[in-house]
Order: C-alpha cells, then structure tokens, then sequence
C-alpha cells in the first residue's frame, strides 16, 4: 500500500512538474507539495498581480491572536478564463483555501482552491499545489470529515 | 484493491511521464491545440543567420511590398499554443530524460548537464533570469506565457508579450543598425514578407539562459523565423513560427524549432486587456539558500506591489486605489 502512495506521490509530482510549465514564472520548490491544509481567514489583500497573484489572509490562531498569511495563485491572465477577476476576493471577505505550505515553515504557501462567503469553489493556483475540480471534490469530502490536513484525512482513512 | 490501485498509478506515471513527444505537445506552454507541431528545416544549411536570412530574401525576389490595405492581420489577442523547444535538446521522456548528444558544444554542453543535474535532483534550476528580475528577452519571449498582440504594418511589425513587456519590433525591409555599440535584451530584428509569410533575422542579442530548463545562450546567438497563420480542420486557427538559432559559441550546428500561438478568445471574452506588468516594484522571488523562495510580508525587502509611493505623506499616492490595503512592511526608501 505503501508502495502505492508513493508511485501515486511519484505521478502527482510528474503531473505537477508538467503542469507548472504552463504558467509559471518561477520554480515551486519552495512549496511542499505532498502536503495540503485548509485554512480559513478573512482577506488583507488579494494581489492581482502578473506574474503571480497574491492572496494575503488573516488566520486567526489558536490563541486568539492573528497571523497574516500569504498564499501564491496563478497569474491574472489564466485566472481570468476560469472566471477569477481582480475582485473575486474583497478586503474583509471570509475566505476558506487549500494551500501546501512552504517547506521553511513560515506563514504561507502555494494557493490550491479557495471557498468564497457565498459557498463557490474557484480555482486560483498555479504550480505550487492543486485546485483542480478533483482537489475540491476530494477535500468537499474530507473536510465534510472536519479534516484540515491531507496527512491526516489519508491516516484516517 | 491494492492490485487496483497500483495499477492507477501505473497508469498515471505513464501518461504524466512518458508521452510520446515528451516535451512539445501537450506539456509545453499551451501545446496540445490542433495538430501535432512539425519542425521545417532550412532548405539547406547555412553557415550564419545573414547567409540564411539572404538566401530566403533572394528566393523571395527582394520580398512581397504589401500595403496598409494588403499586409497580412493576425489582430486580437493570442496565447501560446505549444512549441518542440526542449525537444532538441533532451532526449526522451521528458523531465527524466538526458541532455541530448552533439547539441551543443563542449563548455555549454557541460553547463547544460548541470543544469539539468539541478533540475532533476533539486526540482529547480540555480539560475533563473525571470528569478533574478532580468527581462525575459529572445529567445524565451518565443515560449513566455500570458497574453500576446502581433500588429503588422507594411513597414513595421510589433511583436507584443503582455510580460515584462516584451516589444519586439520588426524592420520590414531595412538593414540591421546597432548605433548602441552594444547587445540587448531583444537585440534587432529585420525582416521582409513573402506573400502571408513574415521572415525575420535577429541578432545583436544578450547572453542569457534559453529558459529555466534549456542551455545558456552566447552573446552570438542569432535566429532566423519565419511567421505563417495556418488554419487547420476544425476550426483550428494558429499562428506558427518555424526558427532556426544559431550560436557558434554555444551550438555544434543550427538548432531548428518551431513555436505556435492560438488566438485568445476565452481572454477576450473575459474582458483582459495587455497591462505592462514590471519586476522592480512587485518582485518578490529571491533565490536563498538554495533555492527559491519568496519575500513575505513584514520581512526585509520585501516588495509592497500595492502600497504607496516612495511619497506616502502625499494623498492619493497607494498604488492600490480602489480598495486602498496596506500590508506589514514593505516601505521603499528615497
């Protein structure tokens, strides 16, 4: 079973390599991509910017204070042909996103998909993790679990 | 269900890794619209881009004149729609697949392999001009994502990438000029038209890396293209650039290409219109460490893209003025 995750992990990875070459401006090693969270914040900022976009969310933490998080999604111009303009996230909005952390451990990450107030999904990433149809089907179930980590959604499994 | 399982994966290696044409369609920048991209070679082989460029010049008799009312229109938005760049230099499959043999010369092929050694073993190249905030330039404007504008006049073409920006501009009928004493980052293009095919001849042109995966380019590396719009069955309308480099420092002979836009509908429907986007004030890649990371908020350096000017005591100076956000940091200094 192992040995099953790992050649899954190994197609994931090659899938990702090839499909950050449709858009990216940079290289993803920064992100750990064998890791997914979700998070849930209200919005800073959302940096419409080429050659990669920009959401800035403030996570509350566990003991009440805030930390400003920074997550990278795709460039304006892809993410105009999936419906995502330089408004989709407003100032004060409550956002929930899947991200995969960087790999330093400080507060950001590469953008997957992200939930908006109104209960949409939308598809803001890029190379630096999945937000794709199938990321938001998986994660609808295993955040209908109370899962916020992929590592543990697959131990509970 | 372990059997199951792995033979997905299997499967799923299979077809992320070993396509047949591992690199040009559909893993390249857009590939996998309309027919598979086939290379045109020169009709011989020449010895320099100008003896190339000439021998096409003569075969056209000096070249089609066209007219404000006649030059062929590629109006509109388009977008990258696949080349077979790294096909010629690594061998199959792709991303697991060896620098190719008798490419480039002995220094740069040795470059090369470390580079693609980076690649592989890291997941990243060490170098990256984009990275380091240098413009993309030619060649890499050939393959850049992000929208794109071809304007044609009978004496001039502007080749237009919405990154960077990337203006190339497109002598019709002149002579190369360099009054600069110097190379640049998009050098200077000539070029005449054959009846709907544009050619060009472009050198003068800045060392560099080819892009993030490809070799380093010489300050020598010169190109001659030759801009057609093909329509193929099914509607499939493309903009096709056959290209040949050459580069006496870093190639063994010529390397052929070819490159290809569609048009963008899906960004013209969406309302996109060309913005000049620049580094200098929004970058916020640095390669630390070993590798490449990104600034954040709050730390030293790093970039506020939408905060204010370098003169915030002034009013109406954030550069985010609709929804007027601030971020930790990020102050530029006078």
């Amino acid at each position: 079973m192992k040995t099953t995750f790992g050649m899954l992990g190994s197609a994931f990875l090659a899938f990702l390599m090839m499909a950050s070459g449709a858009m990216a401006h940079h290289s993803f090693a920064m992100f750990d991509r064998t890791v997914e969270k979700v998070a849930t914040g209200t919005v800073a900022r959302w940096q419409f910017n080429a050659p990669h976009s920009w959401l800035y969310l403030n996570v509350k933490n566990a003991d009440g204070s805030e930390t400003l998080w920074s997550f990278e999604g795709s460039a304006p111009q892809a993410l105009l042909t999936r419906g995502i303009t330089g408004s989709t996230f407003e100032p004060g909005a409550t956002v929930t996103l899947s991200y995969c952390p960087m790999k330093d451990g400080r507060p950001g990450g590469g953008l997957g998909w992200a939930r908006l107030a109104n209960g949409t999904f939308v598809n803001p990433s890029d190379g630096g993790c999945d937000g794709s149809d199938n990321a938001i089907a998986k994660w609808k179930g295993w955040m209908a679990k109370g899962y916020t980590s992929s590592a543990d959604a697959q131990k509970g499994k | 269900m372990n059997r199951s399982l792995r033979w997905i994966a299997v499967a799923a290696l299979a077809l992320f890794c070993a396509p047949s044409r591992p690199f040009a369609q559909p893993g390249a920048f857009g590939g996998g619209y309309g027919p598979p991209l086939v290379v045109v070679p020169p009709p011989k082989t020449f010895a320099t881009s100008e003896e190339h460029y000439k021998f096409l010049l003569a075969a056209a008799k000096g070249g089609t004149k066209h007219t404000i009312a006649s030059v062929p229109r590629w109006d509109g938005l388009w977008v990258t729609a696949g080349n077979t760049h790294m096909d010629s230099f690594i061998d199959p499959p792709g991303f697991t697949g060896k620098v190719r043999e008798g490419v480039l010369t002995p220094p740069y092929e040795k470059a090369y392999k470390e580079r693609w050694r980076q690649q592989q073993e890291l997941g990243e190249v060490q170098y990256d001009r984009l990275t380091h905030c240098e413009p993309p330039g030619y060649p890499r404007w050939l393959l850049e994502p992000y929208s794109h504008e071809f304007v044609n006049l009978p004496q001039e073409s502007y080749l237009i990438n919405d990154f960077g920006p990337g203006i190339r501009r497109v002598y019709v009928g002149q002579e190369h000029k360099n009054v600069f004493g110097t190379h640049s980052w998009y050098g200077d293009t000539i070029g005449f038209w054959d009846a709907d095919k544009l050619v060009t001849n472009t050198k003068y042109l800045l060392p560099a890396d080819f892009t993030r995966w490809s070799p380093m380019t010489s300050n020598q590396f010169e190109s001659v293209e030759t801009w057609q719009l093909k329509k193929y069955a099914g509607d499939v309308e493309r903009l096709e650039v056959q290209v040949t480099f050459y580069d006496r420092h870093a190639f063994i002979k010529p390397v052929n290409a070819v490159y290809a836009f569609r048009r963008g509908k899906e960004l013209e429907a969406a309302g996109h219109r060309v913005q000049h986007w620049e580094c200098e004030t929004s970058n916020n890649d640095v390669f630390d460490k070993g590798t490449t990371t990104s600034r954040l908020p709050g730390e030293a350096g790093f970039k506020d893209a939408r905060g204010t000017t370098l003169f915030p005591e002034l009013p109406g100076q954030s550069r985010d003025p609709i929804y007027n956000t601030t971020l930790p940091g990020g102050k530029e200094s006078k």
